[in-house]
């Protein structure tokens, strides 16, 4: 008799929950949920304030990459046309995001902000190619809404600004593309 | 009474009341989605028609596709007669239920023994099944099915004689009759009818398989009991029996405790469906938010609890009928 | 704090116990049963209820076990040679993948570990992220468990179901939080060595804070859905009990030695970062069945709600890496040594013992999951229970396969 009355006590609860607003969000081709500023799927390559590739070779994501899916081909170093300066350049730029863990560590080591993720929700391929990035794909990318992080903005987050003395990282920069360059 | 013949009368009758049984399941199956889903904050189907409501035609038109396979091993013969045999005793069950005066397919003396013991047969095509999958899953279950339909059989026959002792009759029809003023069975006389009703009830759920006693396919132990070989069609006949022996359990209920067709305004087969659809709602209430019990637990529950209770309630309903 | 109840009634178990001839894990099937008239049952890797891939060769007299044998390393990925191959920094979110319900306590664990060779310590505002992250993460792993517990008990079309989906819902929003925080819902890898990747952001206490009030309310649900519920009484009273000495013997720590009424937890035992200032209320239960697990487990999710209030009132400002942030993949390079670190993860201890050889990848790196002790007490629980039983049992000793097999 008991275990009647306490059956009730559940049957209560489950009639409770009928009318709950829904949790779950529809599809995701009737509409998307919020998803917050660090979301992080994708990724894309970005153009520099200048209009320039952002990307300057410097391999530090290939290194960094735990499940080593990255893959950089320097161009060397070069002018840049817009702004007259000598940088370093990306020739080829390849990500398999078949083997990705999504761990943010290439966009926290990249010294020129190039790499970024997306905050937008994955849009499933039909094929392994279809979740191979070229260069072209990475760059296309771009115009897709970025997530919050760069490597500047992580960096900073873990760093606070401090006085002159951790220059370190900022020194190491500009080391990264000769080394690129010449390997 | 359509056009006198009996023979035509209950197969027009028959017709239509295994068209609405099918009907009935396969909308019961969007019902059940869309309720389980609402219980657990999700919309449950909504792609395919306005609200889902196509879903069942989806449903079936999947199983259609299903590969069918035959397991190696198997008793090929055993293997395909079990899924139809299921459906074709669990529709044979409703064709004593009257759903209006007149309004039944055989209108027999001994109508609630011809049901009870037709759907009682359902063991029959589950071990069948069981036995012919060559899996040791669905063997287990066929022998779960098989050990605990002997424990919950008594208690259902005892419960459902009580109505036939408060009525006099076998026949269904005589049974709602001597309900009639609302003086239903689940209520009046008050103590063994509405005990009786309860009991009932629960063995109904056992006999159909049903949370808290869906031993026999436990699928988090048995990972799909008996059904676990089958694919396709004769997967979605298992399924058909099972829904559509909850649905002639509630209508049994109606009929035997809750007055039939008997109701407000106009008294007809709606009330009766009504009221049926009402018990078989509860009893999906009741599978999305109940536990399972353990074989043995169940089986002592009917042995220790239900069949002493059965009993005594018969024994009450007895005295009533002896002193009124 | 004790929960549960001290005595327990005539167990069911005990009676078909009786019925198992020789309750022996090591049991010699072929001299007990010569005629090969066992049911041999190979409950997965593909099965519903063994949580992932684990596979238990099953030697039933009708449905009673006689013998278990699990059969382990369907879901082996070799993380700990990984260790060997990856640099500290880039470890991290490879250990996440281990317990992969509770992804905050590996990086938590691993990251100590590599501290402990490092010997920094990471500054008070990461105590705070860190600490607050493992309780959050305490309280979705045991939701989890509730449901999928539940999924046992209930199958998966029916009651067990609708608790699955409602500790599922409850979960979600606290990894709603977490991808707030750090912009991943399982995988975050937001530690690294000496601190914490990702600050706190604007409005997340707010969120934290409402998420957990909504689940405290909730919890009450659950348990008026199981608790007081007779079936969920039948079905793990006295089932599954486990003997303190052999849950030491075994190396068993966790929810499930405190079920058993050994008072262990490492966090109030051993503390480790902000634990050494935090009163922690360790919850146990002396009966060691099923249903004692589940109160624990239970009391578990409301300290941790406790805390993670009571540690929302006071993160402090200030950097939350000691270390620089990483730049270059070897940027970590402790002295030749030897680290352990242990954490109270929501399975119990979960340790990180490593040896450094002064280069920038562990030399050895070995992790001490809790899951597989856990699981080492299927075979001395399931003969003599009934295999729906095992199941429940199972379910109750919240094996992660992930973590088991590494």
């Amino acid at each position: 008799m008991m275990g009647l009355l306490a059956a009730f006590a559940a049957l209560w609860v489950s009639a409770k929950n009928l009318f709950r607003p829904m949790t779950t969000t529809p599809l995701p081709w009737k509409g998307r949920r919020d998803l917050p500023e660090r979301y992080r799927t994708s990724f894309a390559l970005v153009h520099d304030e200048h209009g320039d590739e952002a990307c300057i070779g410097c391999k530090m994501c290939e290194k960094i990459c735990p499940s080593q899916i990255i893959t950089v081909v320097p161009g060397g170093r070069a002018n840049s046309e817009k702004t007259g300066k000598p940088r370093g350049w990306c020739k080829d730029f390849t990500l398999d995001l078949n083997a990705c863990i999504h761990c943010e560590l290439c966009i926290q080591v990249c010294p020129a902000d190039a790499i970024v993720m997306l905050r937008e929700q994955d849009t499933p391929g039909f094929s392994r190619e279809d979740l191979f990035l070229s260069m072209e794909k990475l760059y296309a990318n771009e115009k897709k809404a970025p997530s919050w992080g760069t490597g500047a903005r992580l960096i900073g987050m873990q760093e606070p600004p401090k006085p002159p003395k951790p220059e370190a990282p900022q020194a190491e920069a500009p080391k990264a593309p000769a080394e690129g360059a010449t390997s | 009474m359509i056009l006198g013949n009996p023979w035509v009368h209950g197969g027009v009758v028959g017709f239509v009341v295994v068209n609405f049984l099918m009907v009935t399941f396969a909308w019961s199956v969007w019902f059940e989605r869309k309720f389980a889903g609402r219980m657990q904050n999700r919309p449950g189907p909504t792609e395919v028609g306005p609200f889902g409501l196509l879903q069942p035609i989806a449903d079936l038109l999947k199983l259609l596709q299903k590969q069918d396979i035959v397991p190696d091993g198997a008793d090929r013969a055993l293997f395909n007669l079990a899924p139809p045999i299921g459906a074709i005793l669990i529709l044979a069950s409703a064709a004593a239920l009257p759903f209006g005066p007149g309004l039944v397919a055989a209108d027999l003396d001994v109508g609630v023994l011809f049901a009870l013991s037709i759907t009682s047969l359902m063991v029959i095509p589950v071990w069948m099944a069981g036995w012919a999958s060559n899996n040791k899953y669905a063997l287990l279950g066929a022998m779960r099915a098989a050990a605990q339909a002997v424990s919950f059989e008594v208690p259902l026959l005892l419960s459902a004689m009580v109505p036939i002792v408060l009525a006099g009759s076998f026949s269904i029809a005589d049974i709602v009759a001597a309900q009639s003023g609302y003086a239903w069975f689940a209520l009046w006389p008050p103590g063994p009818g509405l005990v009786a009703f309860v009991l009932f009830f629960l063995t109904s759920l056992a006999e159909a398989n049903r949370i808290p006693f869906d031993i026999p396919e436990a699928e988090s132990e048995l990972v799909a009991g008996v059904t676990t070989e089958y694919t396709g069609m004769k997967f979605g006949l298992f399924y058909l029996a099972e829904y559509v022996h909850t649905l002639v359990a509630s209508l049994l209920a109606t009929v035997l405790f809750l007055g039939g067709w008997e109701g407000p305004f106009v008294d007809g087969p709606h009330w009766m469906i009504a009221k049926a659809l009402g018990l078989y709602a509860f009893i999906f209430w009741v599978r999305w938010t109940l536990l399972r019990y353990r074989a043995d637990q169940f089986m002592a529950l009917c042995w220790k609890v239900l069949v002493p209770t059965s009993l005594a309630t018969l024994v009450a309903a007895a005295l009533w009928k002896h002193l009124s | 704090m004790a929960v549960g109840h001290g005595h327990l009634p005539e167990p069911v178990a005990a009676l078909i116990r009786a019925r198992a001839a020789v309750p022996n894990p090591h049991l010699d099937v072929e001299s007990y049963d010569p005629e090969g008239d066992l049911l041999v049952l190979n409950l997965g890797p593909q099965h519903p209820s063994t949580h992932g891939v684990l596979r238990v060769k099953l030697y039933l007299d009708g449905e009673v076990c006689i013998k278990a044998v699990p059969y382990l390393g369907y879901l082996h990925r070799g993380v700990e040679k990984l260790c060997e191959k990856l640099t500290y920094v880039q470890i991290t979110p490879i250990v996440d993948k281990n317990d992969y319900v509770a992804a905050f306590s590996n990086e938590l664990a691993i990251n100590m570990g590599f501290e402990t060779l490092l010997g920094v310590e990471p500054p008070p505002r990461a105590q705070h992220i860190r600490a607050l992250g493992a309780e959050m993460q305490r309280v979705a792993s045991h939701l989890l468990w509730i449901g999928t517990f539940g999924l046992d008990m209930g199958g998966a079309l029916g009651g067990g179901a609708t608790l699955f989906m409602h500790t599922f819902r409850e979960r979600e929003s606290i990894l709603d939080c977490f991808e707030v925080l750090t912009g991943s819902r399982f995988h975050y890898n937001t530690l690294q060595v000496g601190g914490c990747r990702h600050d706190i952001p604007a409005g997340w206490e707010t969120l934290v804070r409402q998420t957990f009030a909504t689940i405290s309310a909730r919890i009450e649900e659950y348990e008026s859905f199981v608790r007081t519920n007779a079936i969920f009484l039948a079905r793990t009273r006295g089932v599954g009990v486990v003997d303190a000495e052999l849950a030491l013997s075994l190396g068993v720590s966790g929810p499930v030695l405190r079920a058993s009424g050994v008072d262990y937890d490492l966090r109030r035992d051993r503390p480790y970062g902000l634990y050494r200032e935090l009163k922690v209320n360790v919850a146990t239960a002396s009966a060691g069945d099923c249903q004692a697990r589940f109160e624990v487990r239970l009391a578990e999710m409301r300290e941790s709600i406790r805390l993670v209030n009571l540690l929302l009132d006071g993160v402090p400002e200030g950097p939350i890496n000691v270390l620089k942030a990483v730049k270059l993949p070897g940027t970590v390079k402790p002295k030749p040594g030897i680290g352990y670190a242990a954490i109270e993860s929501p399975r119990g201890e979960l340790g990180t013992w490593v040896v450094a050889d002064g280069s920038d990848k562990p030399y050895r790196c070995k992790i001490r999951g809790p899951s597989l002790h856990a699981l080492s007490l299927l075979p001395y629980l399931a003969p003599g229970q009934n295999l729906s039983d095992i199941i429940v049992t199972l379910g109750s000793l919240d094996p992660i396969m992930g973590e088991v097999d590494r």
